[in-house]
């Protein structure tokens, strides 16, 4: 799940994969960027377990919008951002994840492709319930303590990293990401007495 | 909300028809200094008279009628003075209407069932308020200041020394806990939080949090996607 997501860009043009590249790089996203030319070509690079996100001038697809469907069907580890150059019927923008405009300017450009990379991935989401499980409850209990995940990871002697991903849970999950928040919900919830949230 | 329409509102629409549409623009306008009646005035007439860039009207109308939108194009520095215009209204309305509002909500339901679950919802709001507070005197004291010098030394074409300790790195993550926490505050209401609550103050609570969370989502994405591109635009051009 650690490994870094890679983007790739289905586009002809030199010029217009640079700017974007160059885009992506001086954002800070953390990833992997590849140039195509065709979704063929996009297909081949895409493995389950991995994320990706997919920039593509809807375009390409317009006259296969059947054959899109389904290559996106096939992996629902994949985000798909159209790239547009001119106004596109809402029905073909409507099977995209994001949509960048050729003239968006670059800090709302990484934005939208940063949204695609943490947007849910419905894969994963179907497989969790809402409700926590024992581990994320004892992370829960030191949160409302007032516990730095430091300290959660020395009390409980797992890794910051196992910490920072039960947390992440917890907030899927309960929809609370504040240490205050969940503090009220641990009590709500009957997770801690009013005494010991003091 | 139907986000397909927004693609036909452009400058010759009419603003009191976009605000019969989208009534939640009511409080967009009144971010701009715009004041009822509308007349059958258009957008380009409305602006003219208010002396606002059309553009960028359109540009910010778009993302607060249709917010899954994040499309924004390169907009010119002279636009400057009018975001932080809408910013500082909208700074306004939050501390002196809707935060108010809303804690005056929480302390009638607070009144009217005194039970330890809503005393810990009253704290998490007035820490949280609090937090509000200091973020946006920040704001109004030190980085609109700073970006209206940034602005002015540019238009008057001389030197000027921005050395202020501001960061927009820490400017940015400042803004998210401010969001999240009107999420978690509306999780906690309609999740969580037992019935024995007034449930109409907690109707009202809920429809005064979600304007909130809407228009600060938009506030943030204003500051983060439209000023602070400007902002590093223009400490480029100062060097």
């Amino acid at each position: 799940m650690n490994k870094l997501p890679t983007i790739i860009i289905i586009e002809s043009s030199r010029v217009v994969f640079e700017g974007l590249n160059q885009i992506i790089l001086n954002s800070g996203i953390k990833c992997q960027i590849r140039q195509v030319v065709s979704i063929s070509e996009a297909q081949s690079l895409l493995v389950s377990r991995s994320s990706f996100v997919v920039i593509i001038n809807p375009s390409f697809i317009q006259n296969n919008i059947k054959e899109f469907t389904s290559i996106k069907n096939n992996w629902e580890n994949v985000r798909w951002i159209a790239f547009i150059y001119m106004y596109l019927d809402k029905q073909i923008l409507e099977l995209f994840n994001g949509i960048i405009n050729i003239t968006d300017n670059p800090s709302s450009i990484s934005y939208t492709i940063k949204n695609a990379i943490s947007s849910e991935n419905p894969a994963n989401a179907s497989v969790s319930e809402n409700i926590l499980s024992d581990r994320e409850v004892d992370v829960l209990r030191l949160i409302a303590e007032g516990l730095s995940n430091k300290e959660i990871a020395c009390k409980l002697n797992i890794s910051i990293n196992t910490v920072i991903t039960h947390r992440k849970n917890i907030s899927q999950k309960t929809g609370i990401k504040s240490a205050s928040g969940l503090t009220i919900y641990a009590v709500l919830n009957k997770y801690i007495s009013l005494d010991s949230s003091n | 909300m139907l986000p397909e329409s927004v693609h036909y509102i452009n400058k010759d629409s009419e603003l009191s028809s976009v605000l019969m549409k989208y009534p939640v623009s009511v409080l967009f306008i009144e971010h701009f200094g715009i004041h009822l009646p509308l007349s059958t005035k258009t957008i380009k007439e409305i602006c003219e008279e208010y002396k606002i860039n059309p553009e960028l009207f359109l540009t910010l109308l778009y993302i607060y009628i249709d917010d899954s939108r994040s499309s924004i194009p390169v907009l010119g520095t002279s636009d400057v003075p009018q975001i932080i215009f809408y910013l500082k209204n909208c700074h306004n309305y939050y501390l002196q209407e809707i935060y108010p509002e809303i804690l005056d909500l929480i302390k009638t339901i607070h009144s009217n069932k005194n039970t330890p679950e809503i005393s810990l919802i009253k704290k998490f709001f007035e820490d949280y308020f609090n937090e509000v507070k200091e973020h946006l005197d920040y704001e109004n004291d030190v980085v609109f200041p700073y970006m209206t010098l940034l602005y002015d030394c540019i238009l008057k074409n001389k030197k000027c020394n921005p050395a202020s300790g501001f960061s927009v790195t820490e400017y940015k993550t400042h803004h998210d806990d401010i969001e999240e926490k009107i999420t978690d505050l509306l999780n906690l209401l309609i999740k969580y939080l037992p019935a024995d609550a007034d449930q109409k103050a907690r109707r009202k609570l809920f429809s005064s949090l979600t304007n909130l969370d809407h228009d600060l989502k938009i506030h943030t994405k204003i500051e983060n996607l439209v000023l602070i591109p400007m902002v590093e635009e223009m400490e480029k051009q100062l060097g």
